[in-house]
């Protein structure tokens, strides 16, 4: 029999019983996540119908949840997150947690506590981030599919650095209750998975309103998996030249090899401007920050996690706490969320982002009245070495450029794989579609994934 | 913008975080390196921003259950009778 893990979801279920789905997938960690260091915590006594993994920064009330930070201690959730609880009633086998930059800072998962996830393509690179965890644990079979959560790119960017299909909906689609909150306007939880279907059949699950969350949209949840078979003939489909000079010439062949896919189904292509783009990461970098540096100040010592300074006054313990509990890249983003939102230097930061921001979603407003969906490559290149980029944090934030645009403008996309580098290494198409208009963009997607079937290539396991 | 070791420290005071003057250095360097990419933001024309995204509907002001006590206090570093223990913050004799 060959091994169920590599099966579409519907067709796994279909061969075996529940029991062996999840034993299969508890077997599968068990063999594989010493070499890649995936799950953080692996669940004792998993029950359910199917496996899946989660993101470390979504809680649940049977394993603790660390965010990949030393501040959270065992920290152990009094109750799940509104996507753990939905997913549940629906046979969801909860079997591991999964590893991330720490409260999700980071595109490489190396800024976790407890050690860097490894690309199961090649272990000495990196499975992008920050939920490399749930992206490697799939693109390695051990599990069907994962949630993350995507601030700037991170289901996007680790999908695409392994070679998988990653998620981000709509801003309020789907209820950030029981999420950490990084940056408010902008988290949203995502699918990881190895198919587009999967991933539509998964996010049909989590989506919908939620009156824990006020940012949860109350209209219905679309069927996410009507469209898939429907093609792409005379859909309009806009590229966005924006970027494309930053791309090295692998990764710029294979995105107009990928647009080549959409002009033989029949779709109409032609270039759809969105100049801001240029702008994106710098937006980010302080409207992330600042949101992060108000959300991160309830980590004090004085509820939950570790506390330190004990002996001393209340500073102490809130100094000594965070001092010792936060890592380097959580203190620098604090640091620069808290100086743009510092008196002073509001408006000519954070005032300055939010209004450059509103000017990008104008213009993607602007190229939707033109373009059923958008393509870019996911990210400008493939997985980087360990350790490469780790000391450059302004060329580790510049990875997002292709990715920080749909979160800032809440609009959903996703990531396809998209071929193979000379080295073997997993490169991406991104979709990204109008606000609330996740059923053209699988239908894109899953019309790109039938036609070049990259998804059924696996990594060395 | 540079940032210098003083205003790297007063930042760090605003945010409950602290460093040792060789941290602070560090921190200010960095902090000055990605400053000097956000502040292109400054030469961007914003007359013709977009609409902003609207506002977030409050839901009704109404008690609802809330979460386990027990559970709460499983969590906290330090608690009694019901509180969270945290250091005397009024200075007594």
């Amino acid at each position: 029999m060959s091994d169920v893990l590599e099966l579409p979801f519907t067709e796994a279920r279909a061969q075996v019983t529940p029991a062996e789905y999840v034993e299969a997938s508890m077997r599968a960690i068990e063999s594989r996540n010493t070499a890649l260091n995936a799950f953080l915590r692996v669940s004792e006594k998993p029950i359910g119908d199917f496996p899946i993994a989660i993101k470390d920064n979504i809680v649940t009330t049977d394993m603790p949840t660390t965010c990949a930070s030393r501040i959270l201690g065992d920290f152990l959730s009094p109750f799940d997150a509104t996507v753990i609880g939905r997913l549940r009633a629906r046979g969801a086998a909860i079997v591991g947690k999964t590893n991330l930059d720490e409260f999700a800072m980071g595109s490489s998962t190396e800024h976790s506590a407890f050690g860097p996830t490894r690309n199961p393509w090649d272990t000495s690179r990196v499975s992008g981030g920050s939920s490399g965890g749930s992206a490697a644990a799939v693109a390695a079979r051990m599990v069907p599919a994962a949630l993350g959560s995507d601030t700037g790119g991170s289901v996007r960017q680790p999908a695409a650095l392994c070679g998988i299909v990653g998620v981000k909906p709509t801003y309020g689609r789907v209820s950030r209750s029981g999420l950490v909150a990084f940056a408010s306007s902008l988290d949203q939880i995502g699918t990881l998975t190895k198919t587009v279907r999967e991933s539509a059949e998964l996010l049909g699950i989590i989506a919908g309103h939620d009156p824990l969350d006020s940012t949860s949209s109350s209209g219905a949840v679309d069927d996410y998996t009507a469209d898939l078979d429907k093609g792409v003939r005379d859909l309009r489909v806009g590229v966005i030249p924006e970027g494309l000079d930053k791309l090295n010439a692998e990764v710029r062949k294979n995105f107009d090899e990928a647009i080549d896919v959409f002009r033989r189904g029949g779709a109409k292509i032609a270039d759809a401007h969105v100049p801001s783009i240029e702008s994106s990461i710098a937006i980010y970098y302080v409207v992330a920050n600042a949101e992060a540096s108000a959300n991160l100040a309830r980590f004090d010592g004085i509820r939950y996690g570790m506390r330190s300074g004990v002996g001393g006054g209340l500073d102490d313990v809130y100094f000594g706490s965070r001092a010792q509990g936060f890592g380097p890249e959580v203190k620098r983003r604090i640091m620069l969320g808290t100086f743009a939102l510092s008196s002073g230097y509001y408006d000519a930061y954070y005032g300055r982002a939010q209004r450059v921001r509103e000017r990008l979603r104008g213009e993607f407003d602007a190229a939707f009245r033109k373009f059923d969906v958008l393509l870019t490559p996911t990210s400008p290149e493939a997985a980087f070495r360990i350790g490469e980029k780790v000391d450059d944090p302004l060329t580790m934030y510049l990875s997002d450029i292709f990715t920080a645009p749909a979160s800032l403008v809440g609009i959903p996309a996703m990531s396809v794989p998209a071929g193979f580098n000379a080295a073997g290494l997993p490169l991406s198409l991104q979709i990204a579609a109008p606000h609330f208009g996740e059923r053209v963009m699988f239908r894109a997607g899953a019309f790109f994934e039938r036609e070049t079937t990259y998804w059924k290539r696996l990594p060395p396991l | 913008m540079k940032i210098d070791r003083d205003e790297a420290r007063r930042i760090a005071d605003l945010a409950h975080l602290e460093f040792d003057d060789a941290g602070l250095d560090r921190m200010a360097e960095e902090m000055t390196t990605i400053l000097g990419y956000i502040e292109t933001l400054a030469a961007v024309d914003t007359e013709k921003a977009g609409e902003d995204a609207g506002t977030t509907p409050l839901r009704d002001d109404v008690l609802a259950p809330s979460v386990d006590r027990e559970k709460v206090a499983r969590n906290a570093p330090a608690w009694e009778n019901g509180f969270f223990v945290v250091p005397a913050v009024i200075e007594g004799e």
